[in-house]
């Protein structure tokens, strides 16, 4: 069948019958949310365990059984790899792995599917494992990619119901209190885990720097938590910046940030109050600055800032640009320090500021955000999830999330990658629709959805380079021949879905070269 | 690799290509992704080729060449090694250069360096300066001046000069092989005498004729940077038609002279330099700022620079493009205050006054035609508020 946007989706999919994608805001949940087990903990019972292996026996942890990760730590996570090994040493075979997203320090699982203790994946791949799946490596079922908010989405709807979740706790104490901003290691909220522990029929807490009674704050708590373990290592919080978080010095790039830092400024939404989302990655940071700076000097004051926490949106902070930061993950270590010592730089949870089957979503108050994009079509349609060449090599963190909500979405993209273009007729892989992006801002001008023609009218009387898009397409398309196309078989490696858990687009395997 | 000549090198943007043998041909491509980008590099060779009349063995290294840049490093190759291999000749539309152009910055970019020459046009320098000599190392100049002419070639330009190596040193070479390429002019370094420009202007024409170029469409720009060429820049300016202006740099000066670069050392040059310019009714052009990370010393010179008389400055790096069209583009004040004057002669004149007043002060001629050459600007520039 056909979705919305005319993207082929298979009716059912190992066993489950898929809903196509209708529109960004086009599905209403219906029922009620899923639920786990209840349980008592009483007066004098001990939750500590004395070994990962212990806890996961006493999870009752079993082959084809369901296991989550967060990954606050990124690519400095030790823990998904030390439970895969755990679990391997026990004989457990056939897991799904639910991990909100894998990084290149999770190579190692990659064995752990060859040797059949992970047969499924549900989560954001960002690396080798995406690779290896791209290039025929087998799973049982095709992966499944869901959002920030789509993957709390899928967690209270039941879509997919957690056996064991584990939590890897910075900080914790005895009874299962938890935080990630805290302790030898912090990595930055831990938020992402609230839904897991709370929805998995069991949670362990890992910790690394067991403290006493009551660690605060709880964002994981422990009515929540039925272990917890004491390892050595958790993780290693130097990583956590993941490489995206240089200011970009290429003069290209500068010019896209400044540009689109200039289209916020002429859009109107530039008022006291703007709240923004300040994105990681060079030009999407250098925007941010750039922003940061008009506000500074136009004397607004900026309602909440919406991390990933950067050094540069604390800063925007305490110079009073900004009045909050609202964080569901940190991205270096000042971010982490400010959360501590800063009553205005505030925790959330991916259910607050994402959750598409809620009462209201945070990316909602959001007048403006600076987003990347792999590439992005004539449709607006933009890509995150897969190159050009169909391999699937990222995941959709906050996209979706934050494109929908945001009332200026602007895409900030070089033209060109070395040879590789970014404009496209139509993208290898739908992650985001152009329904939901306002304008795409490259080194070569400014491209407006044809919806937002008062965005036009703005951006061309304050001077800016407004283009159409097919016509910067074709500047970047003069200077190299079009790079040769994979040919898609009919076998899914990824499902792709919208924030409400619809189909927006599958990945399939490339089979061969035109 | 083990080749008999080679062009280019592994940074990033460039790629290396290697001659590996002359007699029989073929072709082997590295890049990453050659699934995705080994046909189209390989199209792009064999197009090469094919222009070049030549077949040979090739090995290509990409690391993300466009492709005017890997058809200037094929022939770059195959020319060093079989120099009898006659140049491409781009089929190039170009507008001639015209004298009168706002040129408030000439951002040099380096002639062998793709990675710092894609995209360069974009940037809103008012023109592009395309670096043949000290930015380029002498082994590499001759495939710097093949990619400067591909690059020419490729990419539209709102005015594209090159600046040559020295006649004599070089500079021959340059020209013959960059005017297939069609710049709007040709900048020249280290000018001393009138002779200098007229030898560069006869070049220009002998190879304008052979190219089908409409003679005298090459516009010259001397660059004065040393004693003789500041004392002699009056001669300079006015030495031929082509001249559309004379640069003044301060580098080479205070090292001919042995003079520290301040701003009291470099005063009588520039204003000499200036003065030789207004002279010659040709334009003026500052020196360079070398320290990027200094915007307020760059606004400073800039603005001495626009004091003294000059309409435009050399820039280095995207960034000072900005700052230095802040200083050399009439301010808001500035075309108020001339729309007031032009309108304070209108109304004496349509009085049948010859004395012109405004508040309370009399307006000569030349602070009438100072607000009419603002307000010629000011609607030249358009409109370029955003940054």
């Amino acid at each position: 069948m056909r979705n919305a946007l005319g993207r082929e989706i298979p009716e059912v999919l190992a066993g489950r019958t898929l809903r196509p994608y209708e529109g960004a805001f086009a599905t209403t949940p219906t029922g009620r949310k899923a639920s786990r087990p209840q349980k008592v903990v009483r007066p004098g019972e001990d939750k500590v365990l004395a070994s990962l292996e212990a806890a996961i026996e006493a999870s009752g942890l079993s082959d084809g059984m369901t296991i989550s990760f967060h990954h606050s730590f990124r690519d400095g996570d030790r823990l998904v790899n030390a439970v895969l090994d755990a679990c391997a040493r026990l004989g457990l075979k056939d897991l799904r792995l639910f991990p909100t997203a894998l990084f290149p320090v999770h190579e190692p699982v990659i064995e752990h599917i060859k040797a059949g203790v992970v047969s499924r994946i549900e989560g954001s791949m960002n690396g080798p494992v995406g690779a290896f799946i791209s290039q025929g490596g087998r799973l049982r079922e095709p992966a499944v990619l869901r959002s920030h908010g789509g993957r709390w989405r899928a967690v209270e709807a039941g879509d997919v119901a957690i056996d064991v979740a584990f939590v890897a706790a910075p900080q914790a104490d005895a009874y299962g209190n938890a935080t990630g901003i805290a302790g030898k290691t912090p990595c930055g909220p831990i938020t992402f885990s609230a839904v897991d522990a709370q929805y998995a029929d069991k949670t362990v807490v890992v910790t690394n720097d067991l403290q006493p009674y009551p660690v605060y704050p709880f964002e994981i708590q422990q009515g929540w938590a039925d272990y917890v373990v004491v390892i050595d290592e958790i993780g290693d919080p130097g990583s956590i910046a993941s490489g995206t978080l240089e200011l970009t010095r290429s003069p290209a790039r500068l010019r896209i940030a400044r540009l689109a830092a200039a289209a916020v400024k002429a859009s109107g939404y530039l008022v006291d109050g703007f709240s923004f989302q300040g994105g990681a990655g060079g030009i999407s940071l250098a925007a941010t600055m750039f922003v940061g700076q008009e506000m500074a000097r136009a004397g607004i004051v900026g309602g909440f800032a919406m991390g990933g926490g950067t050094k540069l949106l604390v800063d925007l902070l305490h110079q009073g640009v900004v009045r909050t930061i609202l964080d569901g993950q940190a991205f270096d270590l000042d971010a982490i320090a400010s959360l501590r010592a800063d009553p205005q730089h505030l925790i959330m949870d991916p259910g607050l500021y994402a959750n598409y089957d809620s009462r209201g979503c945070s990316t909602y108050r959001l007048d403006a955000a600076f987003l990347g994009a792999t590439e992005v079509d004539l449709d607006f349609n933009v890509n995150v999830n897969t190159h050009s060449d169909g391999q699937l090599l990222h995941g959709i963190g906050g996209h979706q999330d934050v494109a929908a909500g945001a009332k200026l979405t602007i895409i900030t993209v070089p033209t060109l990658r070395g040879r590789l273009p970014v404009i496209v007729d139509r993208v290898t892989t739908v992650t985001t629709p152009g329904e939901v992006i306002d304008v795409i801002v490259t080194e070569r001008g400014i491209a407006v959805n044809p919806r937002r023609q008062d965005l036009r009218e703005r951006f061309a009387s304050a001077g800016l380079p407004v283009r159409e898009i097919g016509e910067i397409k074709k500047d970047a398309d003069r200077l190299i021949r079009p790079p040769s196309r994979p040919v898609f078989g009919d076998e899914v490696i990824a499902l792709i879905e919208w924030r409400d858990g619809t189909a927006i687009d599958v990945v399939r395997k490339v089979i061969g070269w035109e | 690799m083990s080749a008999q000549a080679t062009a280019g090198s592994l940074n990033k943007g460039d790629c290396l290509v290697g001659v590996t043998d002359i007699e029989a041909p073929s072709l082997d491509v590295k890049a990453d992704h050659v699934e995705l980008f080994g046909a189209g590099i390989a199209a792009v060779v064999s197009e090469t080729l094919e222009r070049l009349g030549v077949h040979m063995a090739l090995r290509v290294e990409d690391q993300g060449a466009l492709d005017y840049v890997i058809a200037a490093r094929v022939e770059a190759a195959v020319r060093s090694a079989r120099p009898r291999v006659p140049a491409i000749r781009p089929a190039v539309e170009r507008e001639s250069g015209l004298h009168d152009r706002i040129r408030r910055t000439r951002l040099y970019a380096p002639g062998n360096n793709p990675r710092l020459l894609v995209g360069i046009e974009l940037h809103g320098a008012d023109c592009i300066l395309l670096d043949l000599e000290d930015s380029v190392p002498p082994a590499e100049k001759p495939s710097a001046r093949v990619l400067v002419k591909h690059l020419l070639a490729a990419v539209e330009f709102s005015e594209a000069w090159v600046r040559i190596n020295p006649l004599g040193a070089g500079g021959e070479e340059d020209l013959a092989e960059v005017l297939l390429g069609r710049p709007h002019g040709v900048c020249l370094p280290k000018a001393e005498r009138a002779d200098d420009v007229r030898a560069l202007s006869e070049a220009l024409a002998r190879l304008e004729t052979a190219a089908g170029i409409e003679p005298g469409a090459t516009l010259v720009l001397p660059i004065l940077e040393s004693g003789k060429g500041v004392l002699h820049a009056e001669e300079i300016a006015g030495a031929d038609p082509r001249v559309a202006g004379i640069a003044f740099g301060a580098e080479d000066f205070t090292r001919d002279l042995g003079a520290r670069r301040t701003r009291d050392a470099l005063l009588w040059a520039r204003s000499h330099v200036a003065a030789a310019a207004a002279a010659a009714r040709v334009q003026a052009s500052d020196t360079v700022y070398a320290d990027v990370e200094d915007e307020a010393g760059l606004i400073a010179e800039a603005t001495e620079a626009r004091d003294l008389g000059f309409s435009g400055k050399g820039v280095i790096n995207p960034r000072q493009i900005g700052p230095v069209h802040r200083v050399f583009s009439p301010s808001e004040e500035e075309i108020t205050q001339a729309e007031r004057i032009v309108a304070a002669a209108a109304a004496a004149q349509a009085q049948g006054s010859g004395a012109v007043a405004l508040d309370g002060k009399m307006v000569d001629r030349p602070v009438l035609e100072r607000a009419q050459r603002i307000l010629r600007l000011a609607e030249r520039l358009g409109k370029e508020t955003w940054r």
